[in-house]
């Protein structure tokens, strides 16, 4: 059955089921009239090519995808990271899978305690609105299902890297372009590639951007939230 | 000399890269151009030819002919070397 949702701030149609139905509960949002975005999750279509998938796991990823595509088109896309909040204010850690986004954030719900939780633990949608860059839950956040539906400014994105010692520093530059932009989903097509990359240079001038090289004490992350926040731990 | 189809080139927080935006895209594929490089690479993408290459870069830049002649010579047999050129 057809429902309607409230994510990222659009309004969204969507029929669909299992795990996906289950992890956009909170997400449910009385609509009358037009939606932003109505999802067409091309599972169907592709169900052959992954025959090692599960349809729960096929409807999954592929209504998420159809999701962050149409996300481009208000100005948002989807970074493969996983999105802590401390006092209000967003921050995420990126990296290729098992590098340690999520050791590395729950470090930080360790520190900090009730003034932390994860906003998503592996595909926050980041929004560029009149105000700034905020960042956002999704029903699509990894296996853990750790998301909330809530709009939080986004403090920073720093691009993760284990190593013995912790130390953080602005990135810039070729590199962190490569790093960053294997992370945030590009959908196939010339217009979609070319948001992203618009999108892309904004994000880089307008949000600051670091390096963090860290091991799994609860001391990475306290140099983290120093540079990323400004503030002592 | 022509440029393989689906590049783009593009200004990403103050570089110039290029990159494919091919459904076959590689990250690795991604390069940086100089100034000279974005000068040369945008009169690739209309279609000119070395000769023109170098008549435009000594109009442009302060360069003498033999100069000229190298550095265009230079960057094709790179972007030939990376896979960039038909």
């Amino acid at each position: 059955m057809e429902k309607t949702y409230l994510i990222a701030g659009l309004t969204v149609k969507m029929d669909t089921y299992g795990r996906t139905l289950e992890q956009a509960k909170p997400y449910l949002y009385d609509v009358s009239g037009d939606c932003d975005i109505a999802i067409v999750s091309n599972w169907k279509v592709f169900r052959d090519e992954f025959p090692s998938w599960s349809d729960d796991m096929g409807e999954y990823i592929f209504s998420g995808f159809d999701f962050y595509k149409k996300l481009l088109g208000y100005d948002g896309m989807m970074v493969h990271s996983s999105a802590v909040v401390v006092d209000g204010t967003a921050y995420l850690f990126t990296a290729d899978s098992g590098t340690g986004k999520s050791t590395h954030t729950n470090l930080w719900l360790k520190q900090f305690g009730d003034r932390a939780y994860i906003l998503n633990d592996d595909k926050p949608a980041i929004r560029r609105e009149k105000d700034g860059w905020f960042a956002y839950g999704t029903p699509w956040s990894g296996k853990h299902d750790l998301s909330r539906n809530i709009r939080v400014p986004l403090g920073g994105v720093a691009v993760l890297n284990r190593a013995e010692e912790n130390a953080i520093a602005p990135f810039a530059g070729v590199e962190a372009i490569q790093q960053l932009l294997k992370q945030i989903n590009r959908p196939k097509g010339m217009d979609c590639r070319v948001k992203v990359m618009e999108l892309l240079d904004l994000l880089m001038k307008e949000v600051p951007i670091w390096k963090l090289d860290c091991n799994m004490e609860v001391e990475a992350a306290q140099v983290a939230y120093g540079a990323m926040s400004g503030k002592d731990a | 000399m022509k440029l393989k189809e689906g590049f783009l080139l593009r200004e990403i927080a103050g570089e110039t890269v290029v990159l494919p935006t091919g459904d076959d895209l590689d990250l690795n594929m991604m390069i940086t151009l100089n100034e000279t490089g974005k000068f040369l690479w945008q009169r690739l993408e209309q279609g000119a030819e070395e000769a023109e290459l170098v008549e435009a870069v000594l109009a442009e830049y302060e360069i003498d002919a033999e100069g000229a002649k190298h550095h265009v010579h230079a960057f094709l047999e790179k972007l030939n070397e990376f896979g960039f050129l038909a």
